[in-house]
C-alpha cells in the first residue's frame, strides 16, 4: 500500500515554495498528524516509488497537480486529496496501471461516522461497540485491499457484479475456519509463538477448558471463520476420572458459559465455536492410547473412557436445557452430536437421544450429523464438515494431528446464470463450468497470496499457523480445502424450468442434475489443479441479500419475478444454497427426504432446517423423527429451529416471536431465532434475512398443538 | 364406505409422544365443553368438506416407514359407527392406532380393545367425577357412570392409555384438579393441558385469562405427585380394581 508518509515534510530546507504563490503558505495535513509545508517533491517520490512513472512523467505530473492547488488559492490541503489529483492526472494520461498502483485505500468521512453510530448488519455475529467499529472499518480497507491487490482484476469484478461472492474479503490474510483437536493443547500445552507466557499441558480440567478458550481465541485471529473442535466430551474424558457429577456439571457449564461470554475478543465478536459431541467412542478413537493430566499418556485407550465421555456429554446438554440467566439458548458454542451405526449399538442411546431432543424441542440448540456407513466427519461452521478420508483416519491414532482448514469460500450466483441461459441446458451447463473456472481462480490466486504469508515463518503475520509443535506446520497447506458454494438454486430451477423445486418432480430431477454437474466438475478441477475443491452448501448470512439486490439492478425487469421477499421493502434475498423455497408449505418429512437428496453430493457439508416457530413437539417423537432422518433419508444433519421472544423490561424469555412480553405486555422485547446456522437477536440481522424470516414456513400444524 | 374426515394432518410430533403420527379429525360430539376449539366439527360438521379417504390413504401410504400410526380424535370418534370399518383399513396399511375420546361410549371403547384395534387411548376426562362439575364443564348433562365405566376400562387393560384434562381457571380452580388427580390416584398418566382462549365455543371464555406456564407446570407435578400416591390424601373414591401394568 502507498505510503502517506511520503508527502510529509522532513526537511524544511527543500521546501519549494513556488514563486506565483509570495503571498500564500500552503500547508498539507498528512495522515501522518503532521502540518507540512507543500513540498511538490512528495508527488515525485510517492509515484517513483509507488508507480513506477517515468521521470520525465512525473516531473510534468507533479507540477500540474501544483498548479492547480496553487490556483485554487486554499491554505490548507490533505495529502489523501494531493493523492486523489495526481490519480486524475494518471488517467487523463493513460496510465492506468499507474494509477491503480498509486491507489489510496481509505473510508469517506460520512461512512466512518456511520459506522461509529450505528450496528452492521453484514454479519449478525457482531455486537455494536468500537471493537466492533474497529473491525468494520479494518474490514472495509482489507476488502479494498483484496480486490485491488490479491485479485486479478477479472475476479475483482466478478466479485462486485455479483456473478460469484469471495467471502471474508476484510479477512484476506487468513484463512476461511479451522477445525481441530483438543489432543494438541493437551499434549504441547498453551505454547504460542509471540506468547508473553507459556503454559505446560494442563493437569486439571478447569485448566484444560481455560486453555482451550484461549486457544480458540487465538485462533479466531488467525482465521475469518468458524472454530471448531472434534470429540470435545470424549478427549476431556481422562481429565473427569473420579469427579462427583456436581463437578462434571459444573465443568460443562464453565464450558458453555466462556464460549457463550466471549464477545470481548476480535471485533466484540463472539468465537463462531462449535463442539462435536459422541455418545459412543467414536470407532476410530477406540484403541487409540489417551491423553491425560500432564499432557501423559493415562496407559489406557479412550474406549475406557466411555463413562466419563458421557457423563460430560450428558451435563452439557443439561445446560443447554436450562439455557442462560434468563432462560435464553446459548447462542454459542454449537453441540453437533454425531448419530452413527455405533450410536445405536451403545448402551443408554435411547435416553441419551431423548435428553438431546428435549432441548432440540425447547431450545432449538442440538444439531443432528448423520454419519451413515463407515463415514467420519469433524462438522463446524453453519454446516461445514470434513470427511475423514485414509489419511485423516490414519492420524486418527495420534489424534493431535488432527486439524482441518478451507482456506476461502467462494459462492456462485445460480440465479443469474439462469437470466443469462435462456432456459438452454447447453449454454446453462457450459456456463456453470466457466464459473466454476472462476472460483479456481479465485481460490489460485488466494492460495499464493497466503503462501507468500506464510513463506516469512515465525515473523510472518500467520506465525500461528506456522508453529510446528509435531513436526509439522500447524496449518497443512496440501491439505486444506477449497470451498464452492451455491445460492439460489431453488430460483435457478425456477427460471430454467418455470417451477421452484417443490413444485415438481421434474423441477426436482433438474436441480439435482445442477449440482452434481457441479460436484463433477469440482472433482475434475481438483485433479486438473491438484488443490481440493470441494461442494458447501454457503451459509450465505449477506450473499443471499446481495446477489438479489445486485440481480434487482442489472437483471430486471426478468429478476424482479423470480427473487423472493418484499421487493417494496427492500428485503429481497434468494433461497440459501440447494435449500426448497422457505415458504413452502412442505410436510417435514417431505422436506428432510428431499433436501437431503442434494446432502451426498455436497461434500463438505449440508444441513436441513426444520423451523419450529412456536410449535413445542414431543422429544419422543423427534427421536423417532431423527431415527428415521437416519435410516429412511441420505440428508447429512438437521436441526430444528424454535423462536424466542426476550422481555428487556422483565428478563423473562418466552416462547414464539411476540410483539409485546406475553408476561408482563412490556413492549421492549427482542426476537431470537436461528439465522443460517445459529441462533441470534433478530434486531442485528441484514434486511435480506429479516425478509426471510417473514416468509418462513414454521411447520406449526406438525409440531403445534392441535 | 365414505368416512366423515373432516380434517388430515400426515403427520403429527405433537399427538402421540413417541411416535410420528398421522391425525384423523371426525365429525360430530355429544359433548359441548365450552372451551372447544374444534367446535366446527362439532356444531357444523356439514358445512366442512369431507375429505376423501382414499387421498388419506395415498398420503399415509407416500410416508410409508416415516409415520409409524394413526390418531383418531374430533369430534368424539366413538360416536361413529363405522369406526371399526375406519381402523381396519388402516390396519390394511399397517398402522398403529391412537384414540382421543370423551369415555361417553365404554361399549365401544371395549369393543376396540378386545378386537385389539387401538395401542393407545386418550381420554379428556372433564371434571372431579360429580355431576355438577362434570355437566358444568361438558356442556350436557352427562351420565356419569359410562364416563366412570371408560376409566374403570382403560384402568385394567393392557394397552397404554392416558388421561387429560383441560383448565379454564373459571371452570376449574386448584383444589378440583387435586380432587381429580385423587380420583384418578394410581392411574398412568393424568396430563393436564392448558386452555386456549384464542377461538373457544363458548364466545365468553375469550377473555378469561389462562393459568401461566408456570401454574400449570406446578399443579402439574402435584398431580402427579397424587396420582403415584406418594402424598397422604385420600385413596381413590371409586375403584375397585387394580391398575393395569403398562404393557406395550
Amino acid at each position: 500500500m502507498g505510503s502517506l508518509s511520503e508527502y510529509r515534510e522532513s526537511d524544511v530546507k527543500r521546501r519549494i515554495l513556488p514563486d506565483e504563490t509570495t503571498d500564500m503558505a500552503l500547508f498539507v495535513r498528512t495522515s501522518d498528524e503532521d502540518m507540512s509545508f507543500w513540498n511538490r517533491q512528495r508527488i515525485v517520490d510517492a509515484l517513483v516509488k509507488e508507480a513506477c512513472v517515468d521521470m520525465a512523467m512525473v516531473e510534468e505530473i507533479s507540477k500540474e497537480v501544483q498548479e492547480q492547488i496553487i490556483a485554487s488559492k486554499i491554505s490548507v490541503i490533505t495529502s489523501p486529496l494531493i493523492r486523489e489529483l495526481v490519480n486524475a492526472r494518471l488517467i487523463e494520461k493513460g496510465l492506468e496501471k499507474a494509477r491503480k498502483m498509486h491507489t489510496r485505500l481509505g473510508v469517506p468521512l460520512y461512512d466512518v461516522d456511520q459506522f461509529i453510530l450505528h450496528p452492521n448488519k453484514e454479519n449478525a455475529n457482531v455486537p455494536h461497540g468500537p471493537e466492533a467499529t474497529n473491525l468494520t472499518l479494518a474490514e472495509n480497507i482489507k476488502k479494498e485491499y483484496a480486490l485491488l491487490s490479491v485479485f486479478s482484476q477479472s475476479i475483482g469484478d466478478a466479485h462486485m457484479r455479483g456473478d460469484i461472492h469471495l467471502h471474508d474479503l476484510g479477512f484476506i490474510d487468513r484463512p476461511y475456519c479451522s477445525g481441530q483437536s483438543l489432543e494438541y493443547i493437551k499434549k504441547f500445552g498453551l505454547n504460542l509463538p509471540n506468547a508473553l507466557s507459556i503454559a505446560k499441558p494442563a493437569k486439571h480440567p478447569e485448566v484444560l477448558l481455560a486453555h482451550m478458550v484461549k486457544f480458540a481465541a487465538a485462533l479466531q485471529s488467525n482465521f475469518a471463520g468458524a472454530i471448531g473442535w472434534d470429540a470435545v466430551n470424549l478427549f476431556f474424558a481422562p481429565y473427569l476420572v473420579d469427579l462427583s457429577d456436581r463437578e462434571i456439571k459444573q465443568l460443562a457449564q464453565m464450558l458453555i458459559f466462556e464460549f457463550s461470554q466471549q464477545a470481548v475478543a476480535r471485533g466484540g465478536q463472539a468465537i463462531f465455536s462449535d463442539i462435536n459431541l459422541y455418545w459412543e467412542v467414536p470407532k476410530h478413537f477406540e484403541d487409540v492410547p489417551a491423553i491425560g493430566p500432564g499432557g501423559k499418556f493415562t496407559g489406557k485407550n479412550y474406549e475406557d473412557y466411555a463413562s466419563e465421555a458421557q457423563k460430560f456429554v450428558w451435563a452439557l446438554f443439561e445446560i443447554y436445557k436450562e439455557g442462560d440467566g434468563t432462560g435464553r439458548p446459548f447462542f454459542f458454542p454449537k453441540p453437533l452430536v454425531h448419530i452413527t451405526e455405533k450410536f445405536f449399538k451403545t448402551d443408554g442411546h435411547e435416553e441419551f437421544l431423548n435428553h438431546i431432543c428435549d432441548v432440540a424441542a425447547d431450545k432449538g440448540n442440538t444439531y443432528f450429523v448423520f454419519d451413515r456407513g463407515g463415514t467420519a466427519k469433524i462438522s463446524e461452521c453453519c454446516r461445514l464438515s470434513f470427511k475423514l478420508e485414509d489419511q485423516d483416519l490414519a492420524d486418527a491414532k495420534q489424534p493431535w494431528k488432527m486439524r482441518y482448514s478451507a482456506l476461502q469460500n467462494v459462492t456462485l450466483n445460480l440465479p443469474r446464470l439462469g437470466y443469462v441461459s435462456d432456459k438452454d441446458d447447453s449454454v446453462l451447463f457450459s456456463k456453470i463450468s466457466d464459473l466454476m473456472e472462476l472460483a479456481v481462480q479465485a481460490h489460485i490466486e488466494k492460495k499464493l497470496f497466503i503462501e507468500k504469508l506464510l513463506a516469512h515463518g515465525d515473523k510472518s503475520p500467520l506465525s500461528l499457523l506456522t508453529m510446528k509443535k509435531d513436526g509439522v506446520p500447524y496449518l497443512r497447506m496440501h491439505r486444506v480445502t477449497y470451498l464452492i458454494g451455491m445460492l439460489g438454486l431453488n430460483e435457478l430451477v425456477h427460471i430454467h424450468t418455470g417451477e421452484e423445486l417443490h413444485e415438481s418432480k421434474k423441477a426436482l430431477k433438474f436441480g439435482l442434475k445442477v449440482i452434481s454437474q457441479m460436484d463433477l466438475l469440482s472433482k475434475k478441477l481438483s485433479k486438473k489443479y491438484d488443490m481440493r475443491f470441494v461442494l458447501e452448501q454457503t451459509p450465505a448470512e449477506s450473499t443471499a441479500y446481495r446477489f438479489a439486490r445486485l440481480d434487482l439492478k442489472y437483471h430486471s425487469p426478468q429478476s424482479g419475478h423470480y427473487v423472493k421477499g418484499d421487493i417494496s421493502r427492500g428485503e429481497t434475498y434468494y433461497t440459501n444454497s440447494t435449500y426448497f423455497a422457505v415458504s413452502s408449505e412442505m410436510n417435514p418429512i417431505d422436506r428432510v427426504i428431499k433436501e437431503g437428496l442434494f446432502h451426498p453430493r455436497i461434500e463438505a457439508g449440508s444441513l436441513t432446517h426444520v423451523w419450529l416457530g412456536e410449535a413445542k413437539p414431543s422429544k419422543e417423537s423427534l427421536a423417532n423423527f431423527v431415527i428415521k432422518t437416519f435410516r429412511e433419508s441420505l440428508n447429512d444433519q438437521i436441526a430444528f429451529s424454535p423462536e424466542f421472544t426476550n422481555c428487556l423490561s422483565c428478563g423473562k424469555t418466552s416462547r414464539g416471536l411476540k410483539d409485546d412480553c406475553p408476561c408482563c405486555g412490556a413492549k421492549e422485547v427482542e426476537g431470537i431465532t436461528r439465522i443460517t446456522g445459529y441462533f441470534t437477536k433478530i434486531s442485528s440481522w441484514n434486511k435480506g434475512k429479516k425478509g426471510e424470516l417473514r416468509d418462513r414456513y414454521r411447520n406449526q400444524g406438525f409440531f403445534g398443538n392441535k | 364406505m365414505s368416512f366423515p374426515i373432516k380434517g388430515f394432518l400426515e403427520t403429527s410430533f405433537v399427538d402421540w409422544p413417541g411416535k410420528v403420527a398421522s391425525v384423523i379429525f371426525l365429525s360430530h360430539c355429544n359433548f359441548r365443553c365450552p372451551y372447544c376449539h374444534n367446535y366446527d366439527l362439532v356444531l357444523h360438521p356439514d358445512q366442512l368438506p369431507t375429505i376423501p379417504f382414499e387421498q388419506v390413504i395415498q398420503q399415509i401410504k407416500k410416508y410409508k416407514g416415516w409415520v409409524d400410526g394413526v390418531c383418531i380424535t374430533g369430534g368424539e370418534p366413538t360416536l361413529f359407527p363405522a369406526l371399526v370399518q375406519l381402523i381396519e383399513q388402516l390396519r390394511n396399511e399397517h398402522m398403529l392406532i391412537k384414540l382421543d375420546t370423551n369415555g361417553s361410549r365404554p361399549e365401544v371403547l371395549k369393543k376396540l380393545i378386545d378386537n385389539h384395534l387401538v395401542e393407545h387411548v386418550a381420554m379428556d376426562v372433564k371434571a372431579p367425577l360429580n355431576q355438577e362439575s362434570y355437566s358444568n364443564c361438558c356442556g350436557v348433562s352427562v351420565d356419569l357412570e359410562k364416563i366412570k365405566g371408560s376409566i374403570d376400562l382403560l384402568r385394567k387393560t393392557f394397552i397404554s392409555y392416558e388421561f387429560r384434562v383441560t383448565a379454564v381457571p373459571t371452570l376449574l380452580k386448584k383444589e378440583n384438579l387435586l380432587m381429580l388427580a385423587n380420583e384418578l390416584k394410581g392411574s398412568e398418566k393424568l396430563t393436564l393441558q392448558n386452555f386456549n382462549p384464542e377461538h373457544p365455543l363458548d364466545p365468553g371464555l375469550k377473555n378469561i385469562k389462562p393459568y401461566t406456564d408456570q401454574e400449570i407446570e406446578e399443579m402439574q407435578e402435584e398431580m402427579n405427585q397424587i396420582l403415584k400416591g406418594s402424598n397422604k390424601s385420600e385413596g381413590s373414591a371409586f375403584f375397585y380394581s387394580k391398575p393395569a401394568t403398562r404393557n406395550l
